[in-house]
């Protein structure tokens, strides 16, 4: 896989409804190594297809460089949990 | 934040906190059965629940005493627990309070309690429900779900809240309208089990946003003139522009802030908003059905969940809303049980009628 560059996640539902989304660019990050382990794993645990999503539970899509995974609450991996955390708090 | 819609139980502490476990046409058989006691027993029920129903409907509050325990009738207490999940995200997460324990310093935790009781009580003492299957199951609530966490759920056996972030959202107990919104997706899911996408999943949402708000004007003794038809208020933080996060009474109108955007929900079937996200709009079309509602509360007056709230019950539960109802399926099935509670013709009946057709939708099979 080419360096990962782009990490962006989408969060919609919600008892709000109100959907976010937040990108990161690793590429002049000091940590990139760390969000390229992360992201990885992410992909390797992530759906192509949506899961099926609990009422007002937040569901997820995350695109790393073009490869996009799906996630939804409660059922999120701690790498998962983790990403999207990072992403919406330290992305733009 | 409102003032505590739990501390007004008036109306709670008049009405027996007894319901129907038997349904009525089982009752109706028992009524006739050979064995003497039994037949008595289940013709006393059936009498209760009907002079109950009847003095509700004409807007008095029964005085009866307690029915004695026999067949048909138990003492409907709820059995809640809620749970710590210590801003983690294991669930349930730390028991912390059980049914009947005393309050704990953590006004969450005691909010999440009252929240499922004021709840359990709608069900109860007005729809003769015992807990949201009709068959007394428990209630459970985790808080703290994980750290600044903006929502709360149903994830199909339980109900979680987050903190929120301080920044835009409170915690999502401050709401009793939203802890009743989340345990009446348990109502929805033991009973129409609507699917959670484009209509049917809207109409999952409204159902719960109807049912939030009659728990929070039940509690408040509000009557439908009364009531501020908000969903969240309280929730906000203080320097959030909105009201709430959505409005029964005036869809679109509920919040319109640099950090939340606008409330994107429409009022009428011709504003009807077609995406992909949110599982086809769940949150966001639920404003027709919210609205509709409202109307038909607002034009009958009084307590909301008695008449209006009572239709909607029906409806919801009883046996003929499909799983992937949509929108017109929904209105048309609660004029036919409208007619088949109160009659055709009636205030209810031409009530109803005017508010589907003021949101767009039809309410006869041939419209």
């Amino acid at each position: 896989m080419a360096p990962i560059m782009r990490i962006s996640v989408t969060r919609t539902g919600g008892f709000a409804g109100i959907e976010r989304q937040a990108e990161v660019d690793t590429t002049a990050r000091p940590d990139a190594d760390e969000w390229h382990a992360l992201a990885k794993a992410v992909l390797a645990e992530g759906t192509r297809m949506p899961p099926s999503v609990v009422p007002d539970g937040f569901s997820y899509t995350i695109a790393v460089d073009g490869h996009t995974v799906h996630c939804a609450d409660p059922a999120l991996t701690d790498a998962q949990r983790e990403l999207i955390t990072r992403v919406l708090n330290e992305g733009a | 934040m409102n003032q505590s819609p739990f501390g007004t139980s008036s109306v709670d502490s008049r009405v027996p906190t007894l319901c129907t476990i038997v349904p009525p046409h089982v009752l109706d058989r028992l009524a006739s059965a050979e064995d003497a006691d039994i037949a008595q027993a289940a013709r006393r029920t059936l009498a209760r629940d009907a002079a109950l129903r009847a003095a509700r409907r004409a807007g008095v509050t029964p005085a009866l005493p307690p029915a004695p325990r026999s067949a048909g009738t138990a003492a409907a207490e709820p059995r809640r627990t809620v749970y710590d999940a210590e801003h983690r995200t294991a669930l349930p997460g730390t028991r912390v309070r059980g049914e009947g324990e005393p309050p704990l310093r953590d006004a969450t935790v005691n909010r999440a309690y009252a929240g499922l009781g004021a709840t359990h009580d709608l069900l109860c003492a007005v729809y003769g429900r015992d807990s949201i299957d009709g068959a007394g199951l428990p209630l459970n609530a985790t808080v703290h779900y994980d750290r600044d966490y903006d929502n709360a759920f149903w994830n199909g056996g339980q109900m979680v809240f987050g903190d929120g972030d301080g920044r835009i959202f409170l915690d999502f107990t401050l709401a009793l309208d939203v802890i009743a919104h989340e345990l009446a997706h348990g109502l929805t899911q033991y009973t129409a089990d609507l699917a959670y996408q484009g209509q049917s999943g809207a109409l999952n949402e409204s159902v719960s946003d109807v049912f939030g708000s009659l728990v929070k004007q039940r509690a408040l003794g509000q009557s439908a003139e009364q009531a501020d038809w908000l969903v969240g208020a309280g929730i906000l933080a203080p320097d959030v522009s909105g009201e709430g996060l959505r409005s029964l009474k005036a869809p679109g109108t509920a919040y319109d802030d640099p950090a939340l955007g606008k409330d994107p929900q429409p009022a009428r079937m011709a504003d009807y908003v077609r995406t992909s996200s949110d599982n086809g709009g769940v949150h966001i079309n639920s404003g027709i059905p919210n609205h509709a509602f409202y109307l038909f509360a607002t034009a009958l007056g009084g307590p909301a969940w008695e008449r209006a709230g009572q239709v909607w019950y029906d409806t919801l539960t009883g046996g003929e809303l499909a799983v992937d109802a949509e929108f017109a399926d929904f209105s048309r099935l609660t004029v036919k049980t409208a007619r088949a509670r109160f009659g055709p013709g009636g205030a209810e009946d031409e009530a109803l009628v005017k508010a589907w057709s003021t949101v767009g939708l039809p309410a006869e099979e041939d419209d």
